[in-house]
Protein backbone atom coordinates (compact mmCIF):
# COMPACT_ATOMS: atom_id res chain seq x y z
CA UNK A 1 0.00 0.00 0.00
CA UNK A 2 1.29 3.54 -0.99
CA UNK A 3 2.50 5.48 2.10
CA UNK A 4 0.97 9.08 2.33
CA UNK A 5 4.02 10.79 4.17
CA UNK A 6 4.40 13.98 3.12
CA UNK A 7 1.19 15.11 2.89
CA UNK A 8 0.80 15.98 5.58
CA UNK A 9 2.11 19.32 7.63
CA UNK A 10 1.91 17.76 10.71
CA UNK A 11 5.15 15.86 9.07
CA UNK A 12 7.08 18.80 8.22
CA UNK A 13 9.18 19.72 11.61
CA UNK A 14 8.16 22.93 13.29
CA UNK A 15 9.79 25.69 11.44
CA UNK A 16 12.58 26.37 14.62
CA UNK A 17 14.07 23.29 13.84
CA UNK A 18 15.41 23.99 10.20
CA UNK A 19 15.48 27.99 11.49
CA UNK A 20 18.42 27.32 14.02
CA UNK A 21 20.66 25.92 11.97
CA UNK A 22 20.21 28.50 9.37
CA UNK A 23 20.72 30.96 12.05
CA UNK A 24 23.65 29.68 13.16
CA UNK A 25 26.16 28.24 10.23
CA UNK A 26 26.92 31.24 9.02
CA UNK A 27 28.57 32.60 12.42
CA UNK A 28 31.39 30.06 11.36
CA UNK A 29 31.92 31.33 8.09
CA UNK A 30 31.90 34.54 9.59
CA UNK A 31 34.71 33.37 12.02
CA UNK A 32 36.84 31.83 9.53
CA UNK A 33 36.83 34.99 7.56
CA UNK A 34 38.01 36.63 11.10
CA UNK A 35 40.51 34.42 11.25
CA UNK A 36 42.25 34.78 8.26
CA UNK A 37 42.25 38.64 8.90
CA UNK A 38 43.64 38.22 11.64
CA UNK A 39 46.70 35.63 10.66
CA UNK A 40 46.77 36.39 7.15
CA UNK A 41 49.15 35.26 4.45
CA UNK A 42 50.55 32.99 7.20
CA UNK A 43 47.15 30.97 6.89
CA UNK A 44 47.31 30.13 3.47
CA UNK A 45 51.18 29.25 2.83
CA UNK A 46 50.22 25.61 3.39
CA UNK A 47 47.04 23.49 4.23
CA UNK A 48 49.29 22.12 7.07
CA UNK A 49 48.84 25.42 8.77
CA UNK A 50 47.06 25.54 11.79
CA UNK A 51 44.85 28.08 10.88
CA UNK A 52 44.42 26.78 7.24
CA UNK A 53 42.84 23.30 9.09
CA UNK A 54 40.63 25.59 11.40
CA UNK A 55 39.40 27.63 8.74
CA UNK A 56 38.74 24.45 6.63
CA UNK A 57 36.85 22.77 9.50
CA UNK A 58 34.77 25.76 10.38
CA UNK A 59 33.69 26.16 7.31
CA UNK A 60 33.41 22.32 6.24
CA UNK A 61 31.26 21.19 9.91
CA UNK A 62 30.33 24.60 10.88
CA UNK A 63 28.92 26.13 7.87
CA UNK A 64 28.28 23.32 5.20
CA UNK A 65 27.64 20.66 7.83
CA UNK A 66 25.22 22.85 10.16
CA UNK A 67 22.97 24.29 6.88
CA UNK A 68 23.43 20.34 5.18
CA UNK A 69 21.38 19.20 8.59
CA UNK A 70 18.71 21.56 8.45
CA UNK A 71 17.70 21.29 5.12
CA UNK A 72 17.40 17.56 5.04
CA UNK A 73 15.17 17.50 8.70
CA UNK A 74 13.12 20.26 6.34
CA UNK A 75 13.21 18.59 2.83
CA UNK A 76 12.70 15.46 3.06
CA UNK A 77 9.53 14.85 3.93
CA UNK A 78 7.94 17.24 0.96
CA UNK A 79 10.42 15.76 -1.17
CA UNK A 80 10.13 12.23 -0.43
CA UNK A 81 7.69 11.55 1.71
CA UNK A 82 10.03 10.57 4.20
CA UNK A 83 10.03 12.36 7.74
CA UNK A 84 12.54 11.90 9.92
CA UNK A 85 11.84 10.09 13.25
CA UNK A 86 12.00 12.39 16.59
CA UNK A 87 12.54 15.28 14.28
CA UNK A 88 12.90 17.41 17.33
CA UNK A 89 15.15 15.27 19.44
CA UNK A 90 17.74 15.01 16.11
CA UNK A 91 17.22 18.35 15.47
CA UNK A 92 18.33 19.78 19.19
CA UNK A 93 21.15 17.31 19.62
CA UNK A 94 22.38 17.57 16.30
CA UNK A 95 22.88 21.42 16.40
CA UNK A 96 23.96 21.74 19.49
CA UNK A 97 26.80 18.95 19.21
CA UNK A 98 27.78 20.10 15.45
CA UNK A 99 28.34 23.55 16.98
CA UNK A 100 30.05 22.49 19.39
CA UNK A 101 32.17 20.12 17.39
CA UNK A 102 32.97 22.92 14.92
CA UNK A 103 34.05 25.54 17.44
CA UNK A 104 36.33 22.94 19.61
CA UNK A 105 38.19 21.18 16.60
CA UNK A 106 38.47 24.60 14.54
CA UNK A 107 39.95 25.48 17.90
CA UNK A 108 42.13 23.10 18.59
CA UNK A 109 43.54 22.89 15.40
CA UNK A 110 44.34 26.36 15.58
CA UNK A 111 46.55 25.59 18.45
CA UNK A 112 44.16 25.58 21.37
CA UNK A 113 45.96 21.84 22.14
CA UNK A 114 45.43 17.55 21.45
CA UNK A 115 42.66 17.80 23.72
CA UNK A 116 40.56 20.38 22.14
CA UNK A 117 40.71 18.78 18.91
CA UNK A 118 39.59 15.21 20.18
CA UNK A 119 36.39 17.15 21.84
CA UNK A 120 35.59 19.17 19.09
CA UNK A 121 36.21 15.59 16.67
CA UNK A 122 34.20 13.75 19.02
CA UNK A 123 31.28 16.22 19.67
CA UNK A 124 31.10 16.81 15.55
CA UNK A 125 31.12 12.90 14.82
CA UNK A 126 28.18 12.42 17.29
CA UNK A 127 26.40 14.95 15.92
CA UNK A 128 26.42 13.54 12.40
CA UNK A 129 25.89 10.03 13.75
CA UNK A 130 22.55 11.19 15.61
CA UNK A 131 21.78 12.96 12.84
CA UNK A 132 22.53 10.21 10.03
CA UNK A 133 21.16 7.47 11.21
CA UNK A 134 17.17 8.81 11.89
CA UNK A 135 18.14 9.89 8.42
CA UNK A 136 19.02 7.16 6.62
CA UNK A 137 15.78 5.77 8.42
CA UNK A 138 14.02 8.27 6.74
CA UNK A 139 16.01 7.60 3.37
CA UNK A 140 15.38 3.86 3.37
CA UNK A 141 11.76 4.60 3.23
CA UNK A 142 11.65 7.75 0.83
CA UNK A 143 10.15 7.07 -2.33
CA UNK A 144 9.94 9.12 -5.30
CA UNK A 145 12.68 11.70 -7.00
CA UNK A 146 14.89 8.48 -7.80
CA UNK A 147 18.20 10.78 -8.79
CA UNK A 148 18.16 12.66 -5.81
CA UNK A 149 17.68 10.16 -3.12
CA UNK A 150 20.06 8.08 -4.93
CA UNK A 151 22.65 11.34 -4.89
CA UNK A 152 21.63 12.01 -1.43
CA UNK A 153 22.43 8.39 -0.44
CA UNK A 154 25.33 8.35 -1.59
CA UNK A 155 26.42 11.73 0.22
CA UNK A 156 25.44 10.39 3.19
CA UNK A 157 27.85 7.41 2.47
CA UNK A 158 30.71 9.69 1.76
CA UNK A 159 29.92 11.68 4.91
CA UNK A 160 30.21 8.96 7.21
CA UNK A 161 33.37 7.28 5.28
CA UNK A 162 34.62 11.37 5.73
CA UNK A 163 33.95 11.59 9.83
CA UNK A 164 35.24 7.87 10.04
CA UNK A 165 38.61 8.48 8.04
CA UNK A 166 38.72 12.27 10.33
CA UNK A 167 38.57 9.74 13.72
CA UNK A 168 41.30 7.69 12.49
CA UNK A 169 43.35 10.78 11.75
CA UNK A 170 42.51 12.70 15.26
CA UNK A 171 43.34 9.05 16.80
CA UNK A 172 46.57 8.88 14.82
CA UNK A 173 47.14 12.50 16.09
CA UNK A 174 46.97 11.43 19.83
CA UNK A 175 49.13 8.88 19.44
CA UNK A 176 46.52 6.25 19.88
CA UNK A 177 46.99 4.25 17.14
CA UNK A 178 50.10 4.36 14.70
CA UNK A 179 48.95 4.99 10.91
CA UNK A 180 51.77 4.83 8.25
CA UNK A 181 52.05 7.58 5.73
CA UNK A 182 49.60 10.01 7.75
CA UNK A 183 50.11 12.20 4.53
CA UNK A 184 47.90 10.12 2.19
CA UNK A 185 45.35 9.39 4.95
CA UNK A 186 44.48 13.32 4.80
CA UNK A 187 44.48 13.39 1.34
CA UNK A 188 41.61 10.16 1.48
CA UNK A 189 39.78 11.94 4.43
CA UNK A 190 39.81 15.39 2.43
CA UNK A 191 38.84 13.03 -1.04
CA UNK A 192 35.74 11.58 0.87
CA UNK A 193 34.92 15.21 2.21
CA UNK A 194 35.25 17.19 -0.90
CA UNK A 195 34.22 14.59 -4.01
CA UNK A 196 32.04 12.64 -2.02
CA UNK A 197 30.35 14.47 0.55
CA UNK A 198 30.35 18.02 -0.67
CA UNK A 199 30.59 16.86 -4.46
CA UNK A 200 27.46 14.28 -4.21
CA UNK A 201 25.52 16.96 -2.06
CA UNK A 202 25.83 19.48 -4.88
CA UNK A 203 24.51 16.81 -7.29
CA UNK A 204 21.67 15.68 -5.35
CA UNK A 205 20.30 18.97 -4.63
CA UNK A 206 21.26 20.27 -8.49
CA UNK A 207 18.91 17.08 -10.10
CA UNK A 208 16.10 18.17 -7.78
CA UNK A 209 15.83 21.61 -7.03
CA UNK A 210 17.30 23.48 -10.58
CA UNK A 211 14.65 21.73 -12.90
CA UNK A 212 11.70 22.67 -9.82
CA UNK A 213 13.21 26.28 -9.03
CA UNK A 214 13.79 27.49 -12.76
CA UNK A 215 11.70 25.37 -14.95
CA UNK A 216 15.09 24.10 -16.53
CA UNK A 217 14.85 20.47 -18.81
CA UNK A 218 15.58 17.65 -16.38
CA UNK A 219 19.24 15.98 -16.70
CA UNK A 220 19.98 13.24 -18.65
CA UNK A 221 18.73 10.14 -17.32
CA UNK A 222 22.29 8.58 -17.32
CA UNK A 223 23.71 11.46 -15.46
CA UNK A 224 20.33 10.85 -12.52
CA UNK A 225 20.96 7.01 -12.35
CA UNK A 226 24.79 6.69 -13.12
CA UNK A 227 26.70 9.31 -11.96
CA UNK A 228 26.19 9.30 -8.12
CA UNK A 229 27.34 5.79 -7.54
CA UNK A 230 30.33 6.02 -10.13
CA UNK A 231 31.69 8.97 -8.12
CA UNK A 232 31.30 6.84 -4.91
CA UNK A 233 32.70 3.64 -6.59
CA UNK A 234 35.34 5.68 -8.05
CA UNK A 235 36.93 7.36 -4.80
CA UNK A 236 36.39 4.10 -2.56
CA UNK A 237 38.99 2.68 -5.52
CA UNK A 238 40.95 5.56 -5.94
CA UNK A 239 41.61 6.41 -2.23
CA UNK A 240 42.54 2.44 -1.55
CA UNK A 241 44.77 3.04 -4.06
CA UNK A 242 46.50 6.34 -3.13
CA UNK A 243 46.59 4.39 0.85
CA UNK A 244 48.70 1.33 -0.71
CA UNK A 245 50.78 3.69 -2.45
CA UNK A 246 49.82 3.01 -6.10
CA UNK A 247 49.96 6.60 -6.96
CA UNK A 248 49.09 6.04 -10.75
CA UNK A 249 46.13 4.08 -10.51
CA UNK A 250 45.06 6.66 -7.73
CA UNK A 251 45.61 9.73 -9.77
CA UNK A 252 44.27 8.10 -12.74
CA UNK A 253 40.83 7.22 -11.21
CA UNK A 254 40.82 10.88 -8.96
CA UNK A 255 41.24 12.25 -12.12
CA UNK A 256 38.57 10.77 -14.02
CA UNK A 257 36.45 12.02 -11.31
CA UNK A 258 37.95 15.46 -11.33
CA UNK A 259 36.23 15.17 -15.30
CA UNK A 260 33.04 13.73 -14.48
CA UNK A 261 32.23 16.40 -12.27
CA UNK A 262 33.42 19.25 -15.07
CA UNK A 263 31.05 17.61 -17.16
CA UNK A 264 28.05 17.78 -14.89
CA UNK A 265 29.55 21.53 -14.12
CA UNK A 266 28.85 21.79 -18.07
CA UNK A 267 25.53 19.83 -18.10
CA UNK A 268 24.24 22.48 -15.03
CA UNK A 269 25.47 25.35 -16.62
CA UNK A 270 23.79 24.21 -20.02
CA UNK A 271 20.48 23.74 -18.04
CA UNK A 272 20.59 26.69 -16.21
CA UNK A 273 20.88 28.62 -20.05
CA UNK A 274 17.96 26.93 -20.77
CA UNK A 275 15.83 27.79 -18.14
CA UNK A 276 12.12 29.29 -18.87
CA UNK A 277 12.22 31.48 -15.63
CA UNK A 278 13.89 34.35 -16.93
CA UNK A 279 15.30 35.99 -13.83
CA UNK A 280 18.77 36.12 -12.73
CA UNK A 281 18.28 35.58 -9.33
CA UNK A 282 20.78 35.48 -6.75
CA UNK A 283 20.51 32.05 -6.20
CA UNK A 284 21.31 31.25 -9.75
CA UNK A 285 24.28 33.80 -9.44
CA UNK A 286 25.46 31.36 -6.97
CA UNK A 287 24.77 28.91 -8.66
CA UNK A 288 27.23 30.04 -11.49
CA UNK A 289 29.90 30.98 -9.57
CA UNK A 290 30.04 27.46 -7.58
CA UNK A 291 29.84 25.39 -11.23
CA UNK A 292 32.79 27.98 -12.48
CA UNK A 293 34.68 26.93 -8.90
CA UNK A 294 34.27 23.35 -9.70
CA UNK A 295 35.57 23.43 -12.95
CA UNK A 296 38.38 25.44 -11.73
CA UNK A 297 38.92 23.32 -8.79
CA UNK A 298 39.42 20.35 -11.38
CA UNK A 299 41.43 22.13 -14.17
CA UNK A 300 43.68 23.12 -10.82
CA UNK A 301 43.89 19.74 -9.96
CA UNK A 302 44.82 18.86 -13.33
CA UNK A 303 47.67 21.35 -13.58
CA UNK A 304 48.51 20.02 -10.00
CA UNK A 305 48.57 23.51 -8.43
CA UNK A 306 48.64 24.45 -5.14
CA UNK A 307 46.09 22.12 -2.80
CA UNK A 308 45.24 25.19 -0.99
CA UNK A 309 43.75 26.26 -4.68
CA UNK A 310 41.69 23.51 -4.85
CA UNK A 311 40.89 23.61 -1.21
CA UNK A 312 39.70 27.57 -1.69
CA UNK A 313 37.79 26.80 -4.58
CA UNK A 314 36.01 23.96 -3.12
CA UNK A 315 35.16 24.84 0.30
CA UNK A 316 34.66 28.93 -0.39
CA UNK A 317 33.43 28.74 -4.07
CA UNK A 318 31.20 26.01 -4.06
CA UNK A 319 30.61 25.20 -0.23
CA UNK A 320 30.02 28.56 1.14
CA UNK A 321 28.43 30.06 -1.95
CA UNK A 322 26.19 27.30 -2.81
CA UNK A 323 24.39 27.22 0.53
CA UNK A 324 23.72 30.84 0.62
CA UNK A 325 22.17 31.17 -2.45
CA UNK A 326 20.05 28.21 -1.11
CA UNK A 327 18.88 30.05 2.21
CA UNK A 328 17.85 33.15 -0.29
CA UNK A 329 15.27 30.95 -1.13
CA UNK A 330 14.45 28.42 1.64
CA UNK A 331 14.17 30.49 4.86
CA UNK A 332 11.97 33.06 3.15
CA UNK A 333 9.75 29.81 1.55
CA UNK A 334 9.58 28.30 4.88
CA UNK A 335 8.35 31.45 6.52
CA UNK A 336 5.48 32.00 4.40
CA UNK A 337 4.82 28.27 4.44
CA UNK A 338 4.20 28.55 8.02
CA UNK A 339 2.76 32.50 8.22
CA UNK A 340 0.04 30.71 5.78
CA UNK A 341 -1.03 27.63 7.71
CA UNK A 342 -1.02 30.45 11.24
CA UNK A 343 -3.09 32.26 9.01
CA UNK A 344 -5.42 29.25 8.09
CA UNK A 345 -5.69 28.62 11.97
CA UNK A 346 -6.03 31.64 13.15
CA UNK A 347 -9.03 32.23 10.73
CA UNK A 348 -7.18 35.87 10.31
CA UNK A 349 -7.93 37.11 6.86
CA UNK A 350 -7.76 40.64 6.66
CA UNK A 351 -3.95 40.07 7.45
CA UNK A 352 -1.52 40.02 4.33
CA UNK A 353 1.12 37.53 4.87
CA UNK A 354 4.12 39.02 3.09
CA UNK A 355 5.16 37.21 0.12
CA UNK A 356 8.64 36.29 -0.30
CA UNK A 357 10.00 39.05 -2.18
CA UNK A 358 9.43 41.41 0.80
CA UNK A 359 10.89 39.11 3.32
CA UNK A 360 14.15 39.14 2.01
CA UNK A 361 15.81 41.75 -0.08
CA UNK A 362 16.58 40.90 -3.70
CA UNK A 363 18.79 43.33 -3.82
CA UNK A 364 20.90 42.95 -0.33
CA UNK A 365 20.82 39.54 -1.37
CA UNK A 366 22.53 40.37 -4.96
CA UNK A 367 25.01 42.35 -2.18
CA UNK A 368 26.06 39.70 -0.98
CA UNK A 369 26.38 38.06 -3.91
CA UNK A 370 28.73 40.74 -4.97
CA UNK A 371 31.11 39.95 -1.12
CA UNK A 372 30.94 36.36 -1.92
CA UNK A 373 32.57 36.93 -5.41
CA UNK A 374 35.35 39.50 -4.07
CA UNK A 375 35.97 37.56 -1.37
CA UNK A 376 36.50 34.04 -3.39
CA UNK A 377 38.69 36.46 -6.40
CA UNK A 378 40.97 38.07 -3.49
CA UNK A 379 41.74 34.70 -1.91
CA UNK A 380 42.50 33.00 -4.97
CA UNK A 381 44.58 36.18 -5.42
CA UNK A 382 46.47 36.21 -2.02
CA UNK A 383 47.83 32.72 -3.26
CA UNK A 384 50.24 35.06 -5.46
CA UNK A 385 49.51 38.46 -3.86
CA UNK A 386 50.31 37.52 -0.23
CA UNK A 387 49.50 41.14 0.92
CA UNK A 388 45.58 40.46 -0.34
CA UNK A 389 44.94 37.75 1.90
CA UNK A 390 44.06 40.00 5.10
CA UNK A 391 40.97 42.17 2.56
CA UNK A 392 39.86 38.54 1.39
CA UNK A 393 39.44 37.36 5.29
CA UNK A 394 37.61 40.84 5.85
CA UNK A 395 35.44 40.43 2.67
CA UNK A 396 34.51 36.66 3.69
CA UNK A 397 33.44 37.84 7.50
CA UNK A 398 31.28 40.79 5.45
CA UNK A 399 29.42 38.33 2.75
CA UNK A 400 28.64 36.31 5.77
CA UNK A 401 27.53 39.24 8.06
CA UNK A 402 24.54 40.22 5.40
CA UNK A 403 23.57 36.46 4.72
CA UNK A 404 22.87 36.54 8.36
CA UNK A 405 21.94 39.53 8.96
CA UNK A 406 19.37 39.18 5.65
CA UNK A 407 18.41 35.57 7.14
CA UNK A 408 17.24 37.27 10.81
CA UNK A 409 15.59 39.48 9.06
CA UNK A 410 13.21 36.96 7.94
CA UNK A 411 13.24 35.20 11.39
CA UNK A 412 11.88 38.81 12.95
CA UNK A 413 9.34 39.68 10.22
CA UNK A 414 8.18 35.54 11.19
CA UNK A 415 8.09 36.61 14.54
CA UNK A 416 6.25 39.62 14.33
CA UNK A 417 3.44 37.93 11.94
CA UNK A 418 3.42 34.94 13.79
CA UNK A 419 2.28 37.01 17.31
CA UNK A 420 -0.65 38.54 15.33
CA UNK A 421 -1.91 35.05 13.77
CA UNK A 422 -2.33 33.09 16.98
CA UNK A 423 -4.33 30.10 17.11
CA UNK A 424 -8.36 31.71 17.85
CA UNK A 425 -9.08 29.03 20.22
CA UNK A 426 -5.96 29.65 22.29
CA UNK A 427 -8.28 32.94 23.77
CA UNK A 428 -5.47 35.36 23.13
CA UNK A 429 -7.32 38.28 21.37
CA UNK A 430 -4.79 39.17 18.46
CA UNK A 431 -3.45 42.80 18.43
CA UNK A 432 -2.99 44.27 14.77
CA UNK B 1 -4.46 11.64 -25.88
CA UNK B 2 -3.11 10.11 -22.86
CA UNK B 3 -4.51 7.23 -21.52
CA UNK B 4 -3.27 7.84 -18.13
CA UNK B 5 -4.73 9.99 -15.58
CA UNK B 6 -0.96 10.99 -13.79
CA UNK B 7 0.29 11.90 -17.25
CA UNK B 8 -2.96 14.46 -17.92
CA UNK B 9 -2.51 16.02 -14.79
CA UNK B 10 1.58 16.70 -14.65
CA UNK B 11 0.87 17.68 -18.37
CA UNK B 12 -1.77 20.05 -16.90
CA UNK B 13 1.16 21.46 -14.09
CA UNK B 14 3.85 21.99 -17.24
CA UNK B 15 1.43 23.80 -18.77
CA UNK B 16 0.93 26.14 -15.86
CA UNK B 17 4.68 26.32 -14.62
CA UNK B 18 5.42 27.78 -18.89
CA UNK B 19 2.25 30.27 -18.23
CA UNK B 20 3.85 31.19 -14.89
CA UNK B 21 7.56 31.96 -16.70
CA UNK B 22 5.80 33.88 -19.43
CA UNK B 23 4.01 36.00 -16.42
CA UNK B 24 7.92 36.51 -15.63
CA UNK B 25 9.14 37.65 -18.75
CA UNK B 26 5.97 40.13 -18.94
CA UNK B 27 7.22 41.67 -16.17
CA UNK B 28 10.91 41.93 -17.06
CA UNK B 29 9.56 43.41 -20.61
CA UNK B 30 7.51 46.01 -18.98
CA UNK B 31 4.31 46.07 -20.58
CA UNK B 32 1.69 45.98 -18.22
CA UNK B 33 -1.00 45.49 -20.73
CA UNK B 34 0.31 42.33 -22.04
CA UNK B 35 1.22 41.30 -18.24
CA UNK B 36 -2.18 41.66 -17.21
CA UNK B 37 -3.21 39.11 -20.27
CA UNK B 38 -0.81 36.86 -18.94
CA UNK B 39 -1.77 36.96 -15.30
CA UNK B 40 -5.23 36.29 -16.55
CA UNK B 41 -4.34 33.81 -18.22
CA UNK B 42 -2.02 31.60 -15.26
CA UNK B 43 -5.00 32.39 -13.04
CA UNK B 44 -7.36 30.62 -15.59
CA UNK B 45 -5.45 27.32 -15.63
CA UNK B 46 -4.45 27.27 -12.46
CA UNK B 47 -8.17 27.69 -11.22
CA UNK B 48 -9.09 24.83 -14.18
CA UNK B 49 -6.87 22.11 -12.79
CA UNK B 50 -7.62 23.12 -9.20
CA UNK B 51 -11.35 22.37 -10.43
CA UNK B 52 -10.72 19.50 -12.20
CA UNK B 53 -9.04 18.29 -8.51
CA UNK B 54 -11.44 19.32 -6.52
CA UNK B 55 -14.73 18.14 -8.32
CA UNK B 56 -14.00 15.25 -10.92
CA UNK B 57 -10.18 13.37 -8.99
CA UNK B 58 -10.64 13.80 -5.48
CA UNK B 59 -13.75 12.90 -5.15
CA UNK B 60 -13.50 9.90 -7.20
CA UNK B 61 -10.41 8.71 -5.29
CA UNK B 62 -12.10 9.35 -1.82
CA UNK B 63 -14.84 7.12 -3.26
CA UNK B 64 -12.93 4.20 -3.81
CA UNK B 65 -10.09 4.58 -0.94
CA UNK B 66 -11.64 6.79 2.09
CA UNK B 67 -8.38 7.37 3.69
CA UNK B 68 -7.43 9.37 0.50
CA UNK B 69 -9.31 11.78 2.16
CA UNK B 70 -6.47 13.24 4.54
CA UNK B 71 -4.48 13.78 1.58
CA UNK B 72 -6.70 15.49 -0.54
CA UNK B 73 -8.29 17.48 1.86
CA UNK B 74 -4.22 18.91 2.45
CA UNK B 75 -4.28 19.23 -1.53
CA UNK B 76 -7.46 21.30 -1.59
CA UNK B 77 -6.05 23.58 1.84
CA UNK B 78 -3.22 24.41 -0.57
CA UNK B 79 -5.08 25.03 -3.47
CA UNK B 80 -7.39 27.52 -1.67
CA UNK B 81 -3.51 29.08 -0.56
CA UNK B 82 -2.75 29.22 -4.32
CA UNK B 83 -6.00 30.71 -5.15
CA UNK B 84 -5.15 33.85 -2.94
CA UNK B 85 -1.70 34.38 -4.13
CA UNK B 86 -2.99 33.93 -7.61
CA UNK B 87 -5.63 37.08 -6.32
CA UNK B 88 -2.78 38.80 -4.98
CA UNK B 89 -0.61 39.14 -8.05
CA UNK B 90 -3.61 40.23 -9.58
CA UNK B 91 -3.96 43.29 -7.22
CA UNK B 92 -0.24 43.86 -8.04
CA UNK B 93 -0.68 43.94 -11.18
CA UNK B 94 -3.64 46.52 -10.82
CA UNK B 95 -1.17 48.76 -8.91
CA UNK B 96 1.94 48.27 -11.23
CA UNK B 97 4.10 47.03 -8.34
CA UNK B 98 7.03 45.33 -10.13
CA UNK B 99 8.73 44.37 -7.12
CA UNK B 100 5.53 42.90 -5.63
CA UNK B 101 4.44 40.97 -8.77
CA UNK B 102 7.97 39.80 -9.13
CA UNK B 103 8.37 38.45 -5.51
CA UNK B 104 4.45 36.97 -5.78
CA UNK B 105 5.07 35.40 -8.27
CA UNK B 106 8.41 33.70 -7.29
CA UNK B 107 6.43 32.83 -4.01
CA UNK B 108 3.21 31.42 -6.01
CA UNK B 109 6.28 29.38 -8.24
CA UNK B 110 7.67 27.24 -4.91
CA UNK B 111 3.90 26.48 -3.31
CA UNK B 112 3.13 25.19 -6.39
CA UNK B 113 6.28 23.26 -7.06
CA UNK B 114 6.26 21.64 -3.77
CA UNK B 115 2.50 21.08 -3.91
CA UNK B 116 2.78 19.25 -7.53
CA UNK B 117 5.66 17.15 -6.19
CA UNK B 118 3.84 15.82 -3.77
CA UNK B 119 0.50 15.16 -6.38
CA UNK B 120 2.68 13.48 -8.71
CA UNK B 121 4.96 11.56 -6.71
CA UNK B 122 1.86 10.08 -3.65
CA UNK B 123 -1.37 11.27 -5.12
CA UNK B 124 -1.51 10.55 -8.76
CA UNK B 125 -0.08 7.31 -8.57
CA UNK B 126 -2.31 6.70 -5.62
CA UNK B 127 -5.09 7.45 -8.08
CA UNK B 128 -3.56 5.08 -10.93
CA UNK B 129 -3.38 2.49 -8.68
CA UNK B 130 -7.05 2.38 -7.30
CA UNK B 131 -9.14 4.22 -10.14
CA UNK B 132 -7.32 1.78 -12.79
CA UNK B 133 -10.57 0.81 -14.53
CA UNK B 134 -12.45 4.24 -13.94
CA UNK B 135 -9.77 5.49 -16.02
CA UNK B 136 -11.20 6.80 -19.82
CA UNK B 137 -14.29 7.74 -17.80
CA UNK B 138 -12.40 9.76 -15.42
CA UNK B 139 -9.92 11.42 -18.42
CA UNK B 140 -12.96 11.99 -20.23
CA UNK B 141 -14.76 14.15 -17.15
CA UNK B 142 -11.04 15.96 -16.38
CA UNK B 143 -11.16 16.96 -20.01
CA UNK B 144 -14.68 18.48 -19.72
CA UNK B 145 -14.23 20.06 -16.53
Amino acid sequence: MMGTGGLSLDQAPPIDIPARFFLTAPLFAIAAGLLLASQGPTLLVSRWMPGALAAAHLIAIGYLGLIMCGALLQMLPVVAGAPVPAVRLVGTATHLLLTIGAAGLAWGLAGGGPSLIWIGAGAAALGFLVFVAPVAVALARARGAPGTLLALRTAALALAVTVALGLLLVAALQGWIRVPEHTRWVDTHAAWGLMGWVGLLVVGVAIQVLPMFYVTPAYPAPVRRWFAPAVLVGIGAASAAWVMGADLVGQAVFGTIALGFVGFAFITLRLISRRERPRLDPTLLHWWAAMLSLCGAALAWAFAATPTLIGVLLLVGVGVGLPAGMLFKILPFLTWFHLQHRQLASGRFDLRIPHMGSLLSTRWARVQFGLHLAALALLVGSLWVPVLARPAGIALALSSLVLIVLLIGVARTYRQFAALLRPAHSGVEPRS
Amino acid sequence: MTDSIATFMTDDHQRCDHLLAACEQAVSGGDWTRLAEQVKDLSTALLGHFDMEEQVLFPELVAVSPWASGPTGMMTMEHAQMRSLAEELEDAVGTRDADACLGILETLHLVIQQHNSKEEGILYPMAEENLGDQTPDILNRLQAA
